[in-house]
């Protein structure tokens, strides 16, 4: 990156020009993925190997090769992720691999189906993003990019159209900005998808010299790390949405959120609000169109509750993050008391791309209700997991059969838990519901920021509710009666539902509680907490009832109902279980059948997971 | 100052624009309960949610806390309907399961036919006495008082009004403040002789040079005199006898 500020459009224009120009056209790259899980998988040794093996055999002077580190791949489970362009890609790449790679694949474009990615169901391999099913069902606008930046280098960004729309927006008068998002329909990513041209305009129309926009990078959802993977892997993008939505209510500065856990995603976004200010994209007089902003990095205060809009602000304000008490809309009254508008990391990343491209080509992606995509984690007990993007609309089954390739070893689907830990639990039955805002809600759940978990027969409903309330409970900022006293109140009805201790009248009072949490309480945790709740009630409620009446756990997970016992045909007598029994109640010789003293079991499912011979059966 | 109109329970009655619809009500003779709310404490209220009425507002209704909600013309208040009473006497039984001494929110719970919460109660090692979390007593020792000497401590169920790490707070004043705003009376201050105790810390206290009745700490005279530039022979009478 060449550091001078950048005073007009066309000075943009030429500068892109001179990056493309050093590019001199066609050469190969190899990404390897540098998203947390890659790199904790070891992507960057692989990298480094690659590094080495390029130098080594001196590839500069006959192939102009570049080696980057980009963002998520997505396809986490399977990592490092190392690809070539549109094209190729390889899943759990090793430094052993590098050789063969860049002798096959680098000098002579050809494809090792070896490294590509097996069919679970029929074993066959393959190396495109086209024949993968993971990749091939999805539909990547927004991760489309990370596979391919480096996100430290703005030179990148510019290069493939980043900032192009910074032209468009600045000769836009702002209301036809505004226009133009509301047109798309775009809705905020970040859990109650309210459209984000009507927050936009409501806080535009208010009279004031100040306004604020705010970026929601705080992603307290646990196992969610959608924002975390755009962040580190485009944040330029979510920048862009910046500026334009800055520039269409009239702010001039603006704070993106950045949960305290994340320092790779603080890191690569302080780096881009440096660079981008270097440029002159940012700060005074951007790109010479009279327009000022500027962006701050401000970190997470550490608890669930901070991403909640007003206990957001507080928290950038530098007082304790906790949610207020007051019916003034954020647009309104928000930070500094100045009308504010706060989107979602996703919900920003999206914008740049509506005005690049216009409303009719966004709104081919997704439903009329709820257009473009949407990024998610795909988690739990699924076969594929890791980070993806599918239009609005895609059905549940779609996402769990197609792109998820199905439930893990091979057991029966129960459920999906969408929405984070105040969302519902969607089940079988509802496997062709398509997924967008209206439909999870009607359904008891919701969108929230994109958690995905499945669940398979394994589970217990009840037993997945009470986990979710107690995180929540930890969670509860405690301002409020109905959420800080009820939520453990509800925890403990359903703890004694798990231990056998239930009885007749539970679900009812769990559905007072209920309805007293999202009637009674203060903020958006308190309201939606109930969802985990009531919607394992509605789909399941054979399940408590089977716990309360029959002292029995369908999905053999509550300790209290269960027990274990070794299969006599099954075990070999290989004591290895014995060995492990953290109990010692393990009893049996050599070659000879195995037994569990049922009144020293602790239930710990060790032998079953030890067991080479599948022997240890749960009842 | 903008005056508008809204209706509660079917009445039309004045109000300010963005006043508290608690106050409105007030004003107006219409009961609604309370607790966590003062009228001087600009930042109090919206935290004991006994105040629950409905909001009907552009053709939506809406259960909101009658303490923080503004009025604003067109808005229609009810205060007594079947939801308000149903989701009010939940949140009181859980205020019960809090604090069960508390004679306050045992009355609260009798006039909604509550005679016992179905729901464990705080006791032993999580015994509360009488105090709800409500943070009424910070914000009057932050906003009215000016010292802050007390503030909410913990998170979520275990949080609880309190001097830095429980110790006795050296920028405390005795003025009581606190304890008279408290709506369930769980702060313990007792006068003595020319002796007050509260948070941990004693204060003593100066007499009305005419009755003789200790009347106020001297460290709240110091703190006035300090802030605010009076004689300190002014606090010489008490205000009795001034
Ligand atoms: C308890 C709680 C936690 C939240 N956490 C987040 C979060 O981590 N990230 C986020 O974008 N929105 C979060 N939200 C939603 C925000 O309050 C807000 O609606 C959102 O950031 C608005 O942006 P959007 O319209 O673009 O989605 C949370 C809401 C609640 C009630
Ligand atoms: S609902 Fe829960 S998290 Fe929200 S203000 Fe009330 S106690 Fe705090
Ligand atoms: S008085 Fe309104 S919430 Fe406490």
């Amino acid at each position: 990156m060449e550091s001078r500020k950048l005073n007009s459009v066309d000075e943009f224009n030429e500068y892109r020009a001179k990056i493309l120009n050093s590019h001199k056209g066609d050469y190969p790259v190899i990404y390897v993925c540098g998203g947390t899980p890659c790199l904790a998988k070891g992507s960057r040794a692989v990298a480094e190997a690659f590094r080495k093996e390029i130098e080594a055999q001196g590839l500069e002077c006959r192939v102009e090769l570049s080696l980057k580190i980009t963002g998520c791949q997505g396809f986490c489970s399977k990592g490092p992720v190392v690809s070539f362009g549109d094209d190729i890609v390889y899943m759990e790449v090793k430094p052993k691999h590098v050789p063969e790679i860049i002798e096959k694949t680098v000098k002579r474009g050809e494809i090792i189906e070896a490294l590509g990615y097996k069919d679970p169901a029929t074993g066959k391999k393959a190396a495109t993003f086209d024949g993968i099913p993971f990749y091939s069902h999805q539909k990547q606008l927004i991760l489309g990019d990370l596979r391919k930046l480096d996100p430290f280098e703005i030179d990148d960004y510019i290069a493939r159209g980043g900032y192009a729309s910074l032209d468009r927006a600045f000769s836009m008068d702002p209301d036809a900005i505004i226009d133009t998002i509301e047109a798309s329909g775009l809705r905020g990513r970040g859990g109650g998808g309210f459209p984000a041209g009507r927050k936009w305009r409501s806080c535009r129309n208010i009279e004031t010299e100040t306004r604020y926009v705010l970026c929601n990078g705080d992603e307290g959802d646990p196992g969610a790390f959608m924002d975390r993977s755009i962040m580190e892997g485009n944040p330029h993008a979510v920048i862009e949405g910046m500026i334009i939505g800055a520039r269409a209510v009239g702010a001039h500065k603006g704070y993106a959120y950045i949960r305290d856990e994340y320092p790779l995603a603080v890191e690569a976004m302080k780096k881009a609000v440096v660079d981008a200010t270097a440029l002159g994209i940012l700060g005074k007089n951007i790109l010479g169109s009279g327009f000022d902003f500027e962006v701050k990095i401000t970190r997470g205060g550490g608890a669930f509750v901070c991403g909640e809009s007003s206990a957001l602000m507080r928290s950038v304000e530098g007082k304790v993050g906790e949610p207020r008490a007051k019916y003034i809309r954020s647009v309104e009254k928000g930070l500094y008391e100045q009308p504010t508008v706060l989107n979602n990391v996703e919900t920003w990343a999206n914008v740049p791309l509506i005005i690049n491209n216009g409303v009719q080509w966004y709104r081919q992606t997704g439903t009329d209700g709820s257009p473009g995509t949407k990024v998610f984690s795909l988690a739990g007990k699924v076969e594929n997991t890791g980070l993806v993007e599918v239009p609005m609309g895609i059905t549940i089954r779609e996402l769990v059969e197609d792109i998820g390739g199905g439930v893990l070893g091979g057991k029966r689907f129960k459920a999906v838990q969408t929405g984070g830990p105040s969302g519902g639990c969607i089940p079988q039955s509802k496997m062709d519901l398509p997924i967008d805002f209206d439909s999870l809600t009607d359904a008891g759940s919701m969108m929230g920021s994109g958690g995905i978990i499945v669940m398979d027969e394994e589970t217990c409903m009840v037993d997945v509710a009470k986990y979710f309330i107690s995180f929540l409970v930890e969670e509860s900022c405690g301002k409020c009666a109905p959420c800080r006293d009820g939520l453990p109140r509800m925890l403990r009805i359903l703890t004694d539902i798990t231990e056998g201790k239930g009885k007749e009248g539970d679900i009812e009072v769990l559905e007072e509680l209920c309805d007293v949490l999202s009637y009674g309480a203060l903020c958006g945790l308190g309201t939606s907490a109930p969802n985990p709740v009531l919607s394992t009630i509605r789909y399941f409620r054979d399940e408590y009832e089977a716990h309360i009446r029959d002292k029995r756990c369908p999905g053999h997970v509550c300790k209290s109902f269960i027990t274990y016992r070794i299969d006599a045909d099954a075990c070999t007598g290989c004591t290895l279980c014995a060995k492990q029994c953290p109990q010692k109640c393990i009893s049996g010789e050599k070659k000879q059948t195995h037994v569990i003293d049922q009144d020293k079991c602790i239930k710990c499912n060790v032998c079953r997971e030890v067991c080479k011979f599948d022997a240890v059966r749960v009842e | 100052m903008e005056n508008i109109k809204i209706v509660i329970d079917g009445k039309e009655v004045e109000a300010i624009r963005d006043q508290s619809v608690l106050d409105v009500a007030r004003e107006n003779g219409i009961y609604i309960p309370a607790l966590c709310y003062h009228p001087e404490v600009e930042a109090s209220g919206g935290s004991c949610r006994v105040c629950l009425v409905e909001a009907h507002q552009n053709g939506r209704m809406r259960l909101v806390t009658s303490c923080n909600y503004p009025a604003r013309e067109g808005l229609e208040i009810k205060t007594d309907t079947d939801l308000v009473r149903r989701i009010r006497k939940g949140v009181v039984e859980l205020l019960l399961s809090r604090v069960p001494d508390s004679d306050v929110i045992r009355e609260l719970a009798t006039r909604d036919g509550i005679e016992d919460t179905r729901f464990f109660k705080d006791e032993g090692d999580n015994y509360r006495y009488k105090c709800i979390a409500c943070s009424l007593c910070t914000l009057v020792c932050e906003e009215v008082v000016g010292v802050s000497a007390i503030s909410m401590l913990n998170r979520g169920y275990e949080k609880e009004p309190g001097t830095p790490y429980h110790k006795a707070s050296q920028a405390c004043i005795g003025c009581g403040a606190c304890a008279y705003a408290c709506p369930t009376q769980a702060i313990a201050m007792t006068d003595e002789g020319a002796l007050r105790k509260i948070w941990g810390r004693e204060f003593s206290m100066v007499s009305c040079s005419v009755c003789g009745k200790p009347y106020i700490p001297e460290a709240q005279v110091d703190w006035i005199v300090k802030t605010t530039g009076k004689e300190r022979s002014f606090f010489d009478k008490c205000p009795d006898h001034r």
